[in-house]
């Protein structure tokens, strides 16, 4: 019973929101392969979503192009999501491992971007006053990708329902701090190699006169 | 190879001769560089479409120089009304700037006794009577008089319960409508101009602006329903800052507020009730992002001080801060950055009036005591045609105007915008489509884009029917083969 390919498995897990995650990894499945193209194809959607969006909806700005923030919103966000849940979920005896928390989450955000990519196709053919459709199709999605997420998490850590919401939420804080203290070792970094910079300036200037 | 080189040198410095050669006109120079903004709101040079024409300062008129003047106002007869301030006079001058007039520093009142002014610092002739209104600002009255300098009428601090007696009354910039109501700003009133019907009775206050809800006073607000009444009595109030100047144009008002804190109701555009046309419009005047000046660590924040309404309904606002002027169509696009502060003539050290006549602007500086005559360049003349044209609804007409205009300056947005909805009127889906893109316009690519894609179906409708059918099959047949071929595996 249940003797599907990783490809199979990927559509049970997202088509069967309650019971999929918990049949995966009963039958000990799931890609790591895949899981990163998912995240992959959130990054291009985001991408798409940011500069490919019918000109009727929004005109993006075309001056610079700056590919940081759309790494940012779906590598590093996906990162962080991963590992802040793998660090929290450790000391709350969860039983998911780091690899097993990436792929069911990268799994869980399907509908999420298929509603990205949806929506970029539909706004080449869709006017402003048409747009409740997309509109609809995004709540989908979105409320979709939340449904299984919180279902992934809670097989994947064997938690009960409220335990999960719990998690979910120290998570949530975990990510901030991480996000936090990436931003403060940037800005430290940058501090002392612009310190580094100027003593090497100063000592050329010194030596050349 | 050499030769060619050679050839090219010379061919080269023959060019540059030519070119010094030729005498250039230097009174089209300016002491600034003339900008504009492009669709993302980023300043970028432009033509100018203005040059200075000349100055006239008091010496010209042969009446002494102005000392501070703070007002002026062109009449229906093509009469320059000057409020020389610190000189307690109003002068006339004619439509040329060449000739004074009259020169009013007295005034015989109606019982026939002389009275004078003192420190005027608005003045305003109505279209209709001829009659100067003058607002006397020290001795806290607004005069009529005609223009033989008879007063007619004498409106002081009105005594009524709306007017705060402890308040003063300094009428500071009047204007007069067609029904002879007479409106007023006054220092230290915020709560918009007072208004007075022809027979001088106060009518009430109008045109207020609004309070900007910064983080300050929401924070303030939440405070105030924890406090005593004691308390709260004793805090300063949240007031607007009060209106600064205004320009009357057919049945509206248009007021400008000078505040170097105040970003909203910095314009308006009051109709009869005084209800602000422009309120939902999120419009910004002056410059888009004001520059950081570290000389003197202030960001040079917009402060319109007046406002003048051309006859072909362009608003034309002064900026003090910048000494610039900004016009706008009457759908308030940019179309024109002008002036700057600086010594040269073109530049201003602190500017205080503005009125334009036909195609000329005159920007009167109270400190260099001058009235600056600004001409219309031929760029100018492009843009102001195509978007009079655009704006009387004669959009096809103004697309040829508009591509003109483009030739010249290929950056200019107002462009891009009209030639927008010039084809999409014209039903040039295509090229609406594209030039909407250009002009960043979302709504005019919506409608454009609609009518594109309804052209587009009716065309094409069979094709796509077609294209649907052949792919509803392919499914179709696709289905049944994968479900015989799941059936034959099932079996085995």
């Amino acid at each position: 019973m249940m003797d599907l390919t990783s490809a199979q498995w990927v559509r049970h897990a997202v088509t069967h929101p309650i019971e999929g995650f918990e049949d995966m990894r009963w039958k000990k499945s799931g890609s790591l392969k895949i899981a990163f193209l998912i995240v992959g194809l959130l990054f291009l959607a985001e991408l798409a979503y940011g500069r490919l969006y019918g000109a009727q909806f929004y005109i993006s700005y075309d001056k610079i192009f700056n590919i940081v923030p759309y790494i940012v919103r779906s590598f590093v966000l996906f990162g962080v999501w991963v590992v802040g849940n793998w660090a929290v979920c450790t000391l709350l005896d969860g039983e998911g491992t780091i690899r097993n928390i990436c792929i069911y989450s990268a799994y869980s955000l399907i509908p999420y971007v298929a509603q990205v990519w949806i929506n970029v196709i539909l706004s080449h053919f869709l006017i402003r006053d048409e747009a409740v459709f997309m509109e609809i199709i995004r709540i989908i999605g979105t409320l979709w990708t939340v449904l299984l997420l919180f279902s992934a998490i809670r097989s994947v850590h064997q938690y009960s329902a409220v335990k999960t919401v719990f998690a979910i939420l120290l998570t949530i804080s975990a990510m901030l701090i991480m996000l936090f203290l990436m931003v403060m070792i940037l800005a430290l970094v940058q501090q002392i190699w612009i310190f580094l910079l100027s003593v090497y300036t100063e000592i050329s200037y010194r030596i050349r006169v | 190879m050499k030769k060619f080189f050679s050839k090219l040198t010379a061919a080269l410095s023959a060019a540059v001769m030519i070119f010094t050669a030729v005498p250039i006109d230097t009174s089209a120079e300016q002491p600034y560089d003339s900008y504009n903004y492009d669709r993302w709101g980023d300043a970028i040079p432009s033509q100018a479409g203005y040059t200075t024409e000349r100055t006239v300062s008091g010496y010209d008129l042969d009446i002494g120089a102005f000392s501070s003047p703070s007002d002026i106002f062109i009449s229906a007869d093509r009469t320059f009304y000057i409020a020389d301030k610190d000189n307690d006079r109003i002068v006339a001058v004619n439509e040329g700037l060449t000739e004074v007039s009259a020169v009013y520093d007295s005034f015989t009142m109606p019982d026939g006794s002389e009275t004078h002014l003192s420190k005027p610092t608005g003045v305003c002739v109505s279209a209709e009577n001829g009659n100067m209104y003058i607002a006397d600002t020290e001795n806290s009255r607004i005069l009529i008089a005609d223009t033989d300098g008879n007063v007619i009428r004498e409106i002081t601090k009105p005594d009524s319960e709306i007017y705060d007696s402890k308040k003063t009354f300094q009428p500071q910039k009047v204007t007069v409508d067609k029904a002879g109501n007479v409106y007023t700003v006054l220092g230290n009133i915020t709560t918009g101009a007072a208004m007075f019907s022809p027979n001088g009775e106060f009518m009430g206050f109008y045109g207020a602006n609004r309070v900007e809800a910064t983080a300050e006073r929401v924070r303030n607000y939440f405070r105030n329903i924890f406090m005593s009444d004691e308390k709260r009595s004793r805090r300063t109030r949240t007031v607007p800052t009060g209106i600064t100047n205004f320009d009357m144009d057919g049945d509206f008002i248009f007021t400008c507020t000078s505040s170097s804190s105040q970003t909203t109701d910095t314009v308006k555009k009051l109709n009869a009730a005084g209800k602000n046309i422009f309120a939902n419009m999120e419009l910004t005047f002056g410059d888009f992002t004001p520059m950081y000046d570290t000389s003197q660590n202030k960001v040079l924040a917009p402060a319109i001080v007046d406002i003048d309404i051309a006859a072909d309904g362009n608003i034309n606002c002064l900026d003090y801060t910048t000494g610039r002027v900004f016009q706008y169509d009457e759908d308030c696009n940019l179309l024109f950055i002008t002036g700057a502060l600086a010594r040269q003539s073109g530049g201003f050290v602190q500017v205080a009036a503005l009125e334009s006549l036909d195609e000329k602007l005159y920007v009167l500086d109270n400190v260099k005591n001058t009235i600056t005559v600004f001409s219309e360049t031929s760029f100018g003349k492009a843009v102001h045609k195509a978007a009079a044209l655009y704006n009387e609804g004669r959009y096809e007409e103004s697309l040829e105007p508009w591509y003109e205009v483009l030739r010249r300056d290929g950056n200019y947005h107002r462009a891009h915008v009209g030639i927008a909805s010039a084809l999409l009127r014209k039903g040039d889906y295509k090229g609406a489509m594209k030039y909407a893109k250009l002009a960043d316009a979302g709504k005019i690519y919506d409608k454009a884009f609609e009518g594109w894609r309804s052209e587009f179906l009716k065309a094409n409708f069979g094709y796509i029917l077609a294209g649907i059918a052949v792919l509803i099959g392919i499914v179709m047949s696709a289905v049944r083969l994968i479900r015989r071929r799941r059936k034959e595996a099932d079996g085995k």
